[in-house]
């Protein structure tokens, strides 16, 4: 299998052009997203789904017998630039001078509207590639038979292309996105109103991407999925490029088609890893992407951050009261089951939420205190699962054991990672989280494959052989978990009463514990100095702190609580890890929830676990077939109108009333305690 | 390298603080610091002035580690800590204040000084750095009265930083330098933008609070930098033009011509 | 194999070897004794495990969004018939109720999705779920809760190594599909072979067993070449020109969905079938018959299932799916799996005279009956329904362009399935 097969230098020129049909669509894709980021610091996650909408109007258009693929591959992206207008002038305006987290919230949030959108006006059945008439069938060059349409699509990749770089050098337009890119303030200097350009950079991007659609609609088939299966791999090629930079969007691009080609074809074993190793070994070296300004990342100009710390209207003590009346609460909830509420609303839903709430906790140390913004913790909350499941699988049923080998993998793991990726900054730390992340759950899908390739090798060697340590997609389960050390009571077992369940209490502990460590971590030396760092590193440096190892320190400790809260999941989920706990929507959904409540506060990112599940409960459980799309809309008003989260809900409505009278109080020191 | 008076004289006859030598540092095409050779004295107030783009403020970042030379060197107290990370500068006794305020808003007055505070006391073991309360360390917290007493901003702790005015902030920003501790003080231009009235004061706090410690200034009041200096040093594109007294500086031809273009002085 | 009452009994009370994680209720009954039983039945307040209500409520967990969202509404639809029929049906005298929920693709949502019927809503039974890995989690979930569970995925671990009393399965396994591909294609459409699968356990299991039951039918098979591409690759130009370049007579493609349909249909573009005939275990799917239009003409696949199969029950089913508000077509394999697996189950709560899930477990495991498929049965020895299957081939249909099936060959029920001893079930 390891073995090279031969090689012809057809078959290699073969695959060439296979690598830059591929590439080709990536450019259109990520030049689009590298531009808005670059101008605009907008995040754009909804990019994926107008390249989707671009490959829908193509197809209502040819069905529909409007016009054929022609007139789509020009009507489709100007109907989706116009909606990418729109798009910025009714969501994203509102929040420019906002720290780029917040379009993170408000782009998640119009993903989930364009999805159950789509999935409302064209159903979810995949509809067939379009007719692209004269262009379907082979050719014969050089005495390979290709299909023409691999070299229409480079051909049309390299005109759109030249055509964009053309409009970024020649007009006006294009001279105030390529200064606007490398220093906004600068364009302002010059008496620009760059702000004004933002719509039609929008729109732009998002012409180049429908364009990638329709262009992606000719040779494959269009279905609901579309848009969140190319958004990483766009991520990729713009981080990998440089942000901001299109001549790094298209040699990105280029480069990542054609290595994915050539090592599927030559070293099939590393499908699906290779990618993200570029990423991260491109970062390490050159931290600035292939093409992006080494001095772009000027860490004054981030944003406002929002933390909602200092915006509550209680003082210390009824805060203190309030957040053990909370706990109380939340101890003799179960008393209610069968006279309230039936178990599923304790047993389940409540559980379910103590552990994202746990899970967001450990996102705010790093992303409310310390200013990064971990786009990749799911990772982990997976291992933890991973580590929690097999330790009970190979080892011991101990739940006690079982999840302290959660949390020391997780932190491991965290400690690596946090030490590879901590030297790069702000977007590019997210993405190479992202990548970390995402590599993993690759690998826990390939295990299987990678297990048989490996194992026969090392049993010729006389070593021993990896046990199945992920099942791959059929998830890995353990037989029993106990509260004894070999055995006794399983953990999901122990009742103490009817349906009060002593797993409960251990969860309820496990995570007010972890959260009265982290507010004394918080309270702690430790705790200022990474606030310091998120007000302002620079300058948290020169009063003398090593910020990169406190950084370090923040992301161990926040991976070790994502590992726990992991763990609990996966007793949760039968005792079971399945790659769905490695899914990178879930590092989306954690940052969602942060938000939601309010981060830098510790309570609230719990808080806004609460409330986004509550929510999606309630959608569910009332049978809402689009509620991912009424969620998305939730966000997007949130992060509009209330950015600070749930928590500063009080203090927003004190300032209502207050304002009245007296002009609004500029805001309360941020001196966080519970 | 241009002429200048006396370069090579030690101020107050001791070894000299700080050296550079040769630090150049370039920017592409562009050499904002060439081959620069300064040599600061114990307890000397110097003062680097020049015309805008001469290369003061990347001075201070070579020094103080926010850049790295292109190459040449920086000597402080006879260690070479060219290639140190700011926080290690910091340790061996550099400390300096930023041209734009940079001070920590989101947080108190207090809480900002208390944070340099800590950061000039280094042997706490790891566990207490990590889980013993921050107000419960009475060494601590002596100090930060002390410094919020000494630049006057004594119960005002409670402020929230941000929302203090200009003045104040550029107050705080020295006792955050203050209360590091530190043996060089450099301050980027610490009266900028503030009044006649406010300058007095501000510089009446530097020379009090810091006065005898070896003391780096960039500053564009000539008149002040006269007034304050033990010695000058002009620069013009990334070059040392002159170094000596004030009074010497200012009859210095090539000083006048260059940068003062026959002179305000 | 008739497995009597007292075998299971012994199992939920012996807690540390064999309950499964989290068997709640076992608990209680190991623990309280049979005084204490009704004060527990009445605290957990919920039917299951022994529960003595006169209705069936029927829970139906499809991925209604996430990655098989365009297969769930067949699955939800079909459930939704066979749950409306026996309403109406005076043979089922027993009382029942479908409760619906989305389980996203995805087995934390799924189990919290079953969690909610069974607890909120009094589901006793649950239907759904497509990818395997969810169909496992579930699998626990009905041991634990001591509800039946019909899976509507076809890995053949659900049955197989993952298997437990609560489950019974009437969707037809890929072991089974297998039998009925692997022969036809290898002394039919060629013994060069490429392997083209997508990198998942669906797609390794495809690899394995086609190979295999390939080998034994024709000694001369030659396995030209195998790939794997990530699940869900929408390019697999690399791949195509591997094949292409190679002396292949059939590919044997282990994908299903968009990966299947994209693989295809970029495949017949570049010429492939020129010269090549490509065969896959789900090549017959109305989904991907659908998404490949012309370009499915003269592919290979394996049947699970045709609306068109012509008998008295299938006839009726066909009809009345047709006529359903919901729908707007011929049911196709998922909305079979959702109607099957409630009416076979319904058998066996008939022939039990009980709505008792010890009972019907009992009654149902081997019961023969009469199914949408012919005569069936939910095997005793892992509880897998003894479905037949057909090699098939997609023609051109009489009229519009959704390619038709041609059955070419089937293999019968007990044919199609590998021997219990084989499976790596022991009930």
């Amino acid at each position: 299998m390891l073995e090279l097969p031969l090689v012809t230098a057809g078959e290699t020129l073969d695959q060439f052009i296979n690598g830059l049909t591929v590439g080709m669509v990536y450019v259109l894709l990520a030049a689009g997203l590298s531009i808005i980021f670059g101008v605009m610091d907008v995040i754009n996650f909804a990019h994926g789904e107008l390249l989707a909408l671009g490959a829908y109007f193509a197809v209502a258009i040819t069905t529909a017998g409007i016009g054929n693929f022609w007139v789509a591959l020009l009507v489709a992206p100007l109907a989706v630039a116009i909606i990418g207008g729109a798009m910025e002038r009714l969501t994203i305006r509102p929040l420019y001078g906002r720290d780029p987290l917040y379009h993170i919230l408000l782009t998640f949030g119009l993903v989930l509207i364009f999805v159950d959108a789509i999935e409302l006006i064209w159903g979810t059945q995949p509809f067939r590639p379009l007719d692209t008439g004269v262009l379907s069938g082979t050719i014969t060059i050089l005495g390979f038979q290709k299909t023409l349409y691999s070299y229409f699509v480079i051909v049309m990749g390299a005109v759109v292309a030249a055509g964009a770089w053309l409009v970024l050098e020649r007009t006006r337009f294009g001279l105030v996105v390529r200064a606007g890119s490398m220093d906004r303030d600068m364009v302002r200097h010059l008496g620009i109103d760059i702000d004004r350009y933002y719509t039609l950079v929008f729109a732009f991007g998002a012409f180049l991407a429908a364009v990638g659609g329709v262009v992606f609609a000719g040779r494959q088939s269009v279905g609901p999925g579309m848009g969140g299966s190319v958004i990483i791999p766009a991520f990729i090629v713009v981080v990998l490029g440089g942000l901001g930079s299109f001549r790094g969007a298209v040699a990105g691009g280029l480069l990542v088609g054609v290595v994915q080609s050539f090592v599927r074809w030559q070293v099939p074993f590393l499908e699906g890893l290779v990618v993200f190793l570029l990423m991260i070994g491109v970062l390490l070296i050159r931290p600035q992407g292939l093409f992006g300004s080494p001095e772009w990342h000027d860490p004054g100009e981030g944003g406002e951050l929002l933390t909602a710390a200092g915006s509550g209207v209680l003082s210390t003590r009824r805060r203190r009261l309030l957040g053990g009346g909370m706990v109380a609460v939340l101890a003799i909830a179960p008393l209610g089951i069968g006279v309230l509420y039936n178990s599923y609303v304790v047993n389940t839903i409540v559980v379910d939420i103590l552990i994202w709430g746990l899970f967001a906790l450990s996102l705010d140390l790093v992303m409310g205190y310390t200013g990064l913004v971990s786009l990749g913790h799911v990772l982990f909350y997976g291992l933890g699962a991973y580590a929690t499941v097999l330790f009970a699988v190979y080892l011991l049923p101990s739940i006690w054991l079982a999840l302290v080998a959660g949390i020391l993998v997780a932190a491991l793991i965290a400690w690596v990672v946090g030490y590879l990726s901590i030297r790069v900054s702000g977007v590019y730390f997210s993405m190479i989280t992202l990548a970390f992340a995402e590599l993993f759950a690759s690998l826990a899908l390939k295990m299987p494959g990678l297990r048989a390739q490996i194992n026969p090798t090392l049993d010729s060697l006389g070593l021993p052989t990896i046990p199945p340590l992920t099942n791959g997609d059929n998830g890995i389960g353990a037989d029993a978990i106990t509260y004894g050390l070999t055995g006794g009571p399983e953990f999901g077992d122990v009742s103490l009463l009817g349906e009060i369940h002593l797993y409960y209490y251990v969860i309820l502990a496990l995570v007010v514990g972890s959260y009265l460590v982290s507010r004394r971590l918080i309270d702690a030396p430790f705790g200022s100095v990474l606030q310091a760092i998120r007000e302002s590193e620079q300058r948290a440096s020169f009063l003398g702190y090593d910020t990169t190892m406190y950084k370090r320190r923040a992301f161990v400790v926040s991976g070790a609580l994502a590992g726990l809260a992991g763990g609990l999941r996966a007793t949760q989920n039968l005792g079971r890890a399945s790659p769905g706990f490695l899914d990178w929507l879930l590092s989306g959904e954690v940052i969602v929830m942060t938000l939601l409540g309010g981060m830098g506060t510790l309570y609230g990112p719990m808080i806004g676990a609460a409330g986004y599940l509550s929510l999606e409960e309630l959608l569910l459980s009332n049978g809402i077939d689009q509620w991912q799309g009424v969620l998305g809309i939730v966000f997007v008003l949130f992060v509009i109108f209330v950015p600070r989260g749930i928590v500063s809900i009080p203090s927003l409505v004190k300032q209502r009333m207050d304002s009245s009278s007296e002009a609004p109080p500029e805001g309360e020191p941020a001196e966080v305690s519970d | 390298m241009a002429t200048a008076d006396d370069t090579t004289a030690t101020f107050g006859g001791g070894e000299p603080v700080l050296e550079t030598k040769g630090l150049t540092r370039r920017f592409g095409e562009l050499v904002a610091v060439d081959d620069l050779d300064i040599e600061v004295g114990q307890g000397e107030f110097r003062s680097i002035i020049g015309p805008n783009g001469a290369g003061k403020t990347t001075l201070f970042n070579l020094i103080s580690g926010a850049l790295l030379p292109s190459e040449g060197s920086v000597v402080f107290e006879g260690e070479d800590v060219s290639q140190l990370r700011p926080h290690q500068r910091v340790h061996r006794g550099i400390g300096r204040s930023f041209q734009i305020t940079n001070v920590f808003g989101g947080l108190t007055v207090r809480e900002n000084v208390r944070l340099a505070a800590q950061a000039a006391i280094r042997e706490r073991s790891p566990f207490e750095n990590a889980f013993r309360h921050k107000d419960s360390f009475g060494d601590l917290n002596d100090r930060t009265d002390d410094v919020l007493a000494r630049i006057g901003l004594d119960g005002r702790g409670h402020e929230q930083a941000s929302t203090l005015a200009y003045g104040d902030r550029r107050r705080l920003e020295i006792g955050l330098v203050l209360a590091t501790d530190p043996q060089l003080v450099m301050l980027d231009e610490p009266t900028a933008g503030m009044s006649a009235e406010e300058t007095r004061a501000t510089m009446e706090l530097i020379g009090d609070v810091l006065g005898d410690r070896t003391v780096l200034l960039i500053e564009h009041d000539i008149e002040l930098v006269m007034n304050a200096s033990d010695r000058i040093t002009v620069l013009n594109r990334g070059e040392e033009l002159a170094t000596g007294p004030p009074a010497a500086v200012a009859e210095n031809e090539q000083v006048q011509q260059a940068y003062l273009g026959g002179g305000v002085l | 194999m008739a497995r009597g009452t007292s075998n299971r009994k012994q199992r939920t009370t012996d807690q540390g070897s064999s309950s499964r994680f989290g068997s709640r209720r076992t608990f209680l009954q190991a623990t309280a004794g049979a005084g204490a039983l009704g004060l527990a039945g009445c605290l957990s307040n919920i039917g299951g495990g022994g529960g003595g209500s006169d209705t069936i409520t029927y829970g139906v967990v499809s991925p209604m969004s996430g990655a098989y969202s365009s297969l769930a509404p067949g699955q939800r639809n079909g459930a939704k018939l066979a749950i409306e029929t026996l309403k109406e049906d005076d043979e089922f005298d027993f009382e029942i109720e479908g409760v619906y929920a989305d389980g996203q693709t995805e087995d934390t949502a799924s189990v919290q999705a079953a969690e909610r019927l069974v607890q909120e809503d009094g589901a006793n039974f649950i239907m759904g779920c497509i990818s395997s890995s969810v169909a496992l989690a579930m699998n626990e979930f009905a041991a634990e809760e001591q509800v039946i569970y019909n899976p509507g995925a076809a890995a053949v671990p659900i049955t197989g190594s993952g298997c437990n009393e609560y489950v019974f399965r009437a969707e037809t396994n890929t072991a089974q599909i297998a039998e009925a591909v692997s022969e036809y294609t290898v002394n039919n459409l060629g013994t060069e072979v490429w392997f083209h699968i997508a990198d998942y356990a669906y797609g390794t299991s495809v690899r394995n067993r086609v190979e295999a039951r390939m080998r034994q039918a024709n000694s001369d098979l030659n396995v030209v070449g195998s790939t794997a591409s990530e699940l869900g690759s929408s390019n697999f130009d690399t791949y195509i020109s591997q094949i292409d370049n190679s002396d292949a007579e059939v590919v044997v493609v282990g994908m299903t969905g968009g990966d299947l349909i994209n693989f295809t249909a970029q495949a017949v573009e570049a010429g492939l079938t020129e010269d090549k005939d490509i065969m896959a275990p789900t090549m017959t799917f109305q989904v991907v018959r659908g998404a490949l239009g012309s370009a499915a003409y003269g592919l290979y696949g394996g049947v699970r299932y045709v609306s068109t199969l012509d008998n008295p029950l299938n006839n009726t089913f066909r009809e009345a799916y047709m006529n359903m508000d919901e729908t707007s077509g011929p049911p196709d394999n998922f909305a079979r799996v959702g109607y099957q697996s409630i009416m076979m189950t319904a058998e066996g709560i008939k022939e039990a005279g009980s709505t008792n899930v010890d009972d019907v477990i009992d009654a149902l495991a081997g019961l023969e009956m009469d199914s949408i498929l012919g005569n069936n049965q939910f095997r005793a020895c892992d509880h897998q329904a003894l479905n037949p299957t057909w090699m098939g081939r997609c023609v051109e249909p009489s009229s519009g362009e959704v390619a038709d099936v041609e059955l070419l060959k089937k293999v019968e029920g007990p044919d199609a399935m590998i021997p219990c001893e084989e499976t790596e079930c022991s009930l």
